[in-house]
């Protein structure tokens, strides 16, 4: 009943005509987001953090959440209309929704997909208000080892998961956590790693360093050729016939259940939450000999799965401070710029932004459904901007989003650094996702491992002595050392593009 | 037993790029130390760097006799007329952002972007590079209350800029 109660507070918070502004322009930039096939999730939401830094917290990660699930959606436009996904989670959506385009039928997979993400984000919504309590008291009784342990898991997971080499996958973790370490060691006070640069005693901006590696990188890495002719879709009409509302249905279902799930373990990003979903379609689908060729459950599925996915990860972040995926610790990031920390604290030091945030996703979901599919005309003319175009103004953005973060023309440096760094690390097929997370979760993984040392006089066994933190840590271990014990990964995580 | 008569070599960026790694672990170890690993409180601010130097170093080296073993596969190159062309105008823009102000720097940032390298039509590059130059600057401005800097320059920013 205290659940039901907090939440329906947070609509009241929600509701305000202000925060529906906000959650109304995240879903519209989040949308151009992930329409436009040069910027990702990653990098969108870190570059529109700067424009939220002056608005009051709830305002702000409600616009920022918004932004996050609205990528989610504007990524399956382009794979429906044009075969090219304007994000990884949406890659496999071209299959069927494109094929769907060619017979005319672009209106029913995009209404299709825009009401399967409903359903998908709403149910993962419910499961976020069903767990918040228990897990939220459950991660109050953590202690630093067990979140030290916690977040050893929660890394190696994406570390094992991240591209095809875990040598390869380390390298960018410890990347990461070296670049967090710059500036004033948290304990001691002592500067590390500044070399006498007054301005980095405060650290790297996080906002410069990720707009660097994700996007700015990936308008240097573009080859000649790649530009997208864009052709008006036609659209016989925007509902499904009452058919194809049947076939789509147990399709939801069971990508509502593939994406919940796998939302909630860390390491595992939209990608292949789609990509499994669509190969759960090939398995128990009754059409499944029409896959491929513009079945609708091709749409439905990975569609659902996806957001399913995306509102799923933030059960970790809010109850326990875990970010599940890159996009999701860069959300945590803005969390942290806001003075939110996220995890059990959240509930109980900041409950009413916590369930206004909440309400908000629910709305948010809601608001995506009512803007998407009949403004898809609106959408698609995005991509008939000239790519010189395109490039001038994102760049334009990224300068602005890296100056504005401490109104210093030394992060438009960073990012231009990290910039080129991402291009290396691309070039040398080192995956940029573990290098992300310990990027945001650097700080905190050493605070509350000498935290935990300090409470046990420098004695390490303080790890083994808990059982929670024992049996995360030989978790975590296990996970590392997987590659020796031979132990195979799925091919959908091997070839995972978003890590 | 049948080998390959061409063996396949290592790239050179691939061990570049396993030098510069190698060399990053080995300097923050080597600085880590000198930070203080433990103190009589407990961890010292070196103790995590040098753990993470360590694991910088050692995988540089696994990587390394991974590839001498099996080479592995390179992304494909970029192309090097765009990096350098958005690389150095980006320097350039960061560098005279403070100097001539953003409305200055960045409509000739675009217009190169635009006019130069896109070649667009004199109408659609001015109008563009207008807007997102003196356009974002009054909407960041004034719109959503964040500064963006303006010219240092007297004469300049007597003239708004």
């Amino acid at each position: 009943m205290d659940t039901l109660n907090e939440l329906l507070n947070g609509f009241a918070a929600a509701l305000t005509w202000q925060n529906l502004i906000f959650a109304f322009l995240g879903c519209l930039l989040g949308t151009v987001i992930g329409v436009l096939p040069g910027i990702g999730p990653v990098a969108g939401v870190a570059l529109l953090i700067p424009l939220t830094l002056n608005m009051d917290p709830t305002g702000s990660i409600i616009m920022l959440c918004a932004i996050f699930y609205g990528t989610a959606y504007g990524g399956t436009i382009t794979s429906v209309l044009l075969n090219t996904p304007g994000e990884a989670a949406s890659a496999i959506t071209t299959i069927d929704g494109h094929a769907m385009t060619k017979m005319g039928k672009a209106g029913a997979a995009l209404t299709i997909a825009a009401i399967g993400s409903f359903v998908g984000g709403t149910i993962a919504t419910l499961g976020l208000v069903a767990a918040a309590k228990p897990l939220g008291e459950l991660g109050l009784l953590v202690g630093p080892p067990e979140f030290f342990a916690l977040m050893v898991v929660g890394i190696s997971l994406l570390v094992a998961l991240a591209g095809k080499s875990m040598v390869k996958a380390l390298i960018s973790g410890a990347l990461g956590l070296l670049i967090s370490m710059v500036g004033i060691d948290p304990v001691a006070g002592a500067p590390r790693f500044t070399f006498g640069m007054d301005r980095l005693l405060d650290g790297v901006s996080f906002v410069a360093v990720i707009v660097g590696v994700f996007g700015l990188s990936e308008i240097l890495s573009y080859r000649k050729g790649e530009s997208t002719v864009v052709h008006a879709p036609g659209f016989r009409s925007l509902l499904p016939t009452r058919n194809e509302w049947r076939r789509s249905a147990p399709s939801m279902a069971r990508g509502t259940g593939i994406g919940f799930g796998l939302g909630l373990i860390p390491g595992m990003t939209g990608s292949v939450a789609s990509l499994l979903s669509y190969g759960a379609e090939k398995k128990f689908s009754k059409h499944r000999n029409e896959l491929g060729k513009g079945a609708v459950e091709g749409v439905a599925g990975p569609e659902t799965a996806n957001n399913a996915h995306a509102n799923a990860a933030l059960i970790p972040l809010f109850t326990l401070g875990i970010p599940a995926s890159p996009t999701i610790a860069v959300l945590m990031g803005a969390f942290l710029q806001q003075g939110l920390t996220p995890g059990p604290t959240l509930f109980t030091e900041h409950s009413e932004i916590a369930w206004a945030i909440i309400a908000s996703l629910f709305i948010g979901n809601l608001l995506l459904v009512l803007l998407n599919v009949p403004l898809v005309g609106l959408w698609t003319s995005i991509l008939r901007v000239p790519a010189p175009i395109l490039t001038a103004l994102i760049l334009l953005f990224m300068v602005i989003g890296a100056y504005t973060i401490n109104f210093s023309v030394f992060d438009v440096f960073v990012m231009i650094g990290f910039g080129l760094l991402g291009l290396a690390l691309r070039h040398l097929e080192i995956p940029l996702a573990p290098m992300v997370l310990t990027l945001v979760l650097g700080p905190l993984m050493e605070r509350s491992l000498r935290e935990s040392l300090e409470i046990s006089q420098g004695d390490f066994s303080i790890f083994l002595n808990r059982p929670i933190s024992a049996v995360l840590i030989a978790l975590g271990l296990l996970i590392i050392c997987s590659p020796l014990l031979k132990l195979r990964k799925p091919k959908a995580l091997t070839d995972d593009p978003e890590t | 037993m049948t080998q390959s008569p061409t063996r396949a070599r290592p790239a050179r960026s691939v061990l570049a790029g396993i030098a510069a790694f190698g060399a990053l672990g080995a300097y923050v170890l080597v600085s880590s130390v000198g930070l203080g690993l433990w103190t009589s409180l407990g961890p010292g601010p070196g103790l995590f760097p040098f753990a993470m130097g360590a694991v910088l170093a050692a995988m540089s080296v696994l990587w390394l006799l991974q590839e001498l073993k099996r080479p592995s596969t390179t992304g494909e190159g970029a192309d090097g007329g765009l990096v350098l062309a958005v690389v150095v105008s980006l320097v350039l823009l960061a560098a005279l952002l403070d100097l001539l102000g953003f409305q200055l720097s960045m409509f000739l940032f675009l217009m190169y972007h635009l006019k130069i390298r896109g070649k667009r039509s004199w109408l659609s590059a001015l109008l563009t590079a207008l807007a997102g130059s003196v356009g974002a600057f009054y909407a960041f401005n004034y719109g959503l209350n964040v500064a963006l800097p303006v010219s240092s320059i007297p004469v300049l920013n007597l003239i708004g800029l």
